[in-house]
């Protein structure tokens, strides 16, 4: 017989994401010819002089206990990035370092929310923020936005979804799993609103910022409404930017008590962050930024031709993202359909799972991300790759009947 | 609206912040100060350790490995298990976390709801109370006597369990005093476990190799199999191969629990540093002379530490059988005043004193619960350590 375990742990499940990365890791093992649409890291390799400054650290004995709440050289390269990147100015107390964006979200929602809290979260959304508030004890409450609005959220929608029990509100832009990026205006007129609710958190969770496409200009809340900056925190991290997803280093911008909050939190989770880590991050913070621009070409070359397959799949339609490396095609016009294998397909976890044990492509379906019918597919994939995935997705959808 | 959560509100600061708040002024004043407060070994992770690292980041091993960590490093964590603790784990059984830290962390979040009971003989590392604390539980401490090597007594541990207790975390070396267990003791610990069939058992094994005087440590599991689908058996590689800035911690642990467990880090952290998890796998299986080489200076330092504090006026200091720290009794010392005229009231106003008089940096009981001590890490250059040990001298025979 077994002990126990908590209730907690009851309201959380693995994400949709990893069991589907499993399955098609089992038919890949099993021998089939297998294209991952699935991942939600770069195929590019860590920057060079990440590497190199990692080496560099190992070497020179860097092995020690870092402070918890991150190294002086990486905090001071993150003050830096802030400040080039987004205009945001931060002190070195202003600044917390953590495994992982994850980690800074996490801990921002351990060390604040309590049982009945709410958490706003515009969905379709990365599935972490609801499970994490869950974990806490507390409520998410979803705000659609539909594609239509081009998966953004609209500031009345969230003004509507605001009680006095409301604790964070959670944007994330460009968004996992949509790739919708607000602009400064759309972000202006949430501010606007969220200056009715004083005591509402913002977290601004800008992971993918710098993969935009078009010349769209990237903007977030707290250096588009400095009024707010004393309640919002700004989550980033090098894991997509410089194809370091490995390394776990993310890292967040927020006042000064909250910052120490959480890394009361982190304290006691995991204390400090690899040493090598936070070496390659400072380095790709600092060094040269050219990698970057080849990614985001790469990522936008992708972007248009799966927009354009995807539409020209029967019964799938496909929104152009500003950014990230999603998309998020409505299979509406697949469902009430069989398969040539015989399924029917009733909604987007069929399509998905027909998909991969018919044409051996693994991708995620939209209820993972609170909204059906869609698929996300990660342009994060060789153009091949992604090429092949895609030819296949077409042949599936022209089977249907 | 409060900012922080009830769960951040429940930890007590840091006992320790007076203490390295003057110690980094004074050391920022250009003082000579000696710390022998750290837990993390003087030496230097081993080469090919780090050549291991390098060279899997020029692999490109910087990519998401599965939560629990890489096949390669659980399976080298089943071979170290069953090379250095005669246990048996297949890989699924394994999980690797940021530090043995995140273990702990992920372990109490999976399992204690509001109220549950951990029992925790003290003098203990004070993170594990907080962690029980911040996720609900009740830590319930039982105090270990120095007449007793700082050791559980079994009936001790009966007394405290209750149809509330769900874990009981053994720490074995133990941090702060040393303390390791003999096969007979273990025996009569799990005996009383065996009688509670309702409670996990985690043992935190990190300390493990560093046993001296030809002291043979007993693990729960190498004892009483019998509670291995209820046992975490907690490990990692900060301590033995000099890595703590690498922060990779693993655990043992029957399947359930270790799936819990990578559920909860799945939504904190998800996999620890991918390049630290390669540098552990060559730690774990490549060459391990660096082990013993380290093990020995440290006994040789244990001893020196050992006999300079029993020399000293006011101090008593037990020989303990493993880790890095001593954790001797200054009681003898409380009640008397410094040559510069501070009273010494408790177990911090020595620590205090002794810096600022002396500049030796230790850490004193209350942080460890266990107050009229202070612990002494003697993880620092065997030099620095007799120059330390001359200052505590000098300061004990000043008091009056």
């Amino acid at each position: 017989m077994s002990p126990g375990f908590s209730q907690r742990l009851g309201r959380v499940e693995l994400a949709a994401s990893v069991r589907m990365t499993i399955k098609a890791r089992e038919l890949k093992a099993a021998g089939k010819s297998v294209v991952t649409l699935t991942t939600g890291e770069p195929n590019f390799d860590s920057p060079l002089h990440a590497i190199e400054a990692a080496h560099q650290a190992a070497l020179r004995g860097d092995t020690k206990y870092p402070p918890q709440d991150g190294t002086k050289a990486l905090k001071e390269a993150i003050r830096r990035k802030f400040k080039r990147d987004s205009g945001l100015v931060y002190a070195l107390d202003e600044i917390a370092v953590s495994n992982g964006g994850k980690q800074c979200l996490f801990n921002a929602i351990m060390a604040t929310v309590d049982d009945g809290d709410e958490v706003v979260i515009p969905v379709p959304s990365w599935i972490a923020y609801a499970q994490m508030t869950q974990l806490c004890g507390g409520t998410p409450v979803l705000v659609n936005c539909p594609q239509n609005n081009g998966f953004k959220p609209r500031a009345e929608d969230i003004d509507a979804a605001i009680t006095p029990k409301t604790k964070w509100l959670v944007l994330n832009n460009p968004n996992n799993p949509t790739g919708a990026c607000c602009s400064a205006e759309e972000i202006a007129a949430i501010a606007a609103v969220m200056r009715k609710h004083p005591h509402v958190w913002i977290l601004s969770d800008d992971m993918y910022e710098h993969l935009v496409f078009d010349g769209f200009q990237h903007a977030t809340l707290a250096a588009v409404a400095p009024d707010l900056k004393d309640r919002t925190l700004t989550v980033s991290g090098v894991s997509k930017t410089y194809a370091m997803t490995g390394w776990r280093v993310g890292f967040a911008g927020g006042p000064k008590p909250l910052i120490k909050a959480m890394t009361v939190m982190q304290g006691q989770a995991t204390a400090g962050i690899s040493t090598v880590g936070q070496a390659a991050a400072a380095a790709a913070l600092d060094g040269p930024q050219d990698g970057v621009q080849v990614q985001i070409e790469a990522y936008q070359r992708r972007r248009d031709l799966a927009v354009k397959m995807l539409n020209e799949a029967k019964g799938i339609s496909c929104h152009k993202p500003e950014g990230a490396f999603y998309v998020f095609p409505n299979v509406a016009g697949c469902l009430g359909k069989t398969t040539t294998g015989g399924r029917l397909l009733r909604n987007d976890e069929d399509v998905c799972l027909a998909l991969l044990e018919e044409h051996y492509v693994a991708t995620v379906h939209g209820a993972a991300y609170h909204m059906s019918p869609y698929l996300r597919i990660s342009t994060a994939t060789a153009d091949d790759e992604l090429l092949d995935g895609l030819k296949r997705i077409q042949v599936f959808c022209e089977g249907l009947h | 609206m409060s900012l922080t959560s009830e769960r951040l509100d429940r930890i007590q600061p840091s006992l320790t912040i007076a203490i390295s708040t003057v110690a980094r002024k004074m050391i920022a004043d250009g003082k000579n100060v000696i710390s022998l407060s750290q837990g993390e070994p003087d030496f230097d992770t081993p080469r090919n350790v780090k050549d291991a690292a390098i060279a899997a980041m020029e692999r490109g091993e910087t990519k998401y490995t599965d939560v629990a960590g890489t096949q390669a490093l659980r399976k080298a964590v089943t071979v170290k298990f069953a090379r250095d603790e005669g246990i048996d784990y297949k890989p699924e059984e394994i999980i690797i976390s940021t530090g043995a830290k995140q273990v702990l962390f992920n372990a109490m979040v999976a399992t204690l709801n509001a109220g549950d009971e951990v029992v925790i003989p003290s003098p203990c590392w004070v993170s594990y109370p907080d962690i029980v604390t911040l996720a609900d539980g009740k830590p319930v401490l039982v105090p270990c006597g120095q007449n007793n090597g700082f050791k559980l007594r079994p009936e001790d541990l009966e007394a405290a369990i209750t149809p509330k207790t769900r874990w009981f975390m053994l720490n074995n070396p133990c941090n702060p005093t040393g303390a390791a267990y003999s096969k007979e003791e273990m025996k009569a610990l799990t005996d009383v476990l065996m009688r509670h069939p309702h409670v996990w058992v985690l043992t935190d094994d990190i300390y493990d190799s560093l046993v001296y005087g030809g002291f043979k440590p007993a693990t729960v599991l190498s004892v009483e199999p019998k509670l291995k689908d209820r046992t975490l058996t907690v490990h990692g590689v900060s301590k033995a191969y000099a890595m703590t800035g690498w922060r990779i911690g693993f655990a043992g642990g029957p399947v359930a629990l270790i799936k819990a467990m990578d559920k909860l880090q799945s939504q904190s952290t998800s996999n620890p540093n991918s390049i630290a998890q390669a540098a552990a796998v060559e730690a774990l299986t490549g060459q391990q002379e660096t082990v013993e080489s380290m093990r020995k200076v440290f006994e040789e330092r244990r001893d020196l530490v050992v006999d300079a504090l029993n020399s000293c006026p006011g101090i008593h200091c037990s020989r303990p059988d493993g880790a890095f720290y001593v954790y001797p009794s200054i009681q003898g010392c409380i009640g008397k005043t410094t040559k510069a005229g501070t009273p010494i009231k408790d177990d911090e106003a020595f620590a205090l004193a002794l810096l600022a008089e002396e500049g030796v940096a230790t850490v004193h009981g209350a942080a460890f619960c266990y107050p009229g001590y202070i612990r002494i890490s003697y993880a620092n250059a065997t030099e620095e350590l007799r120059e330390a040990m001359t200052r505590i001298q000098r300061f004990c025979q000043g008091l009056h």
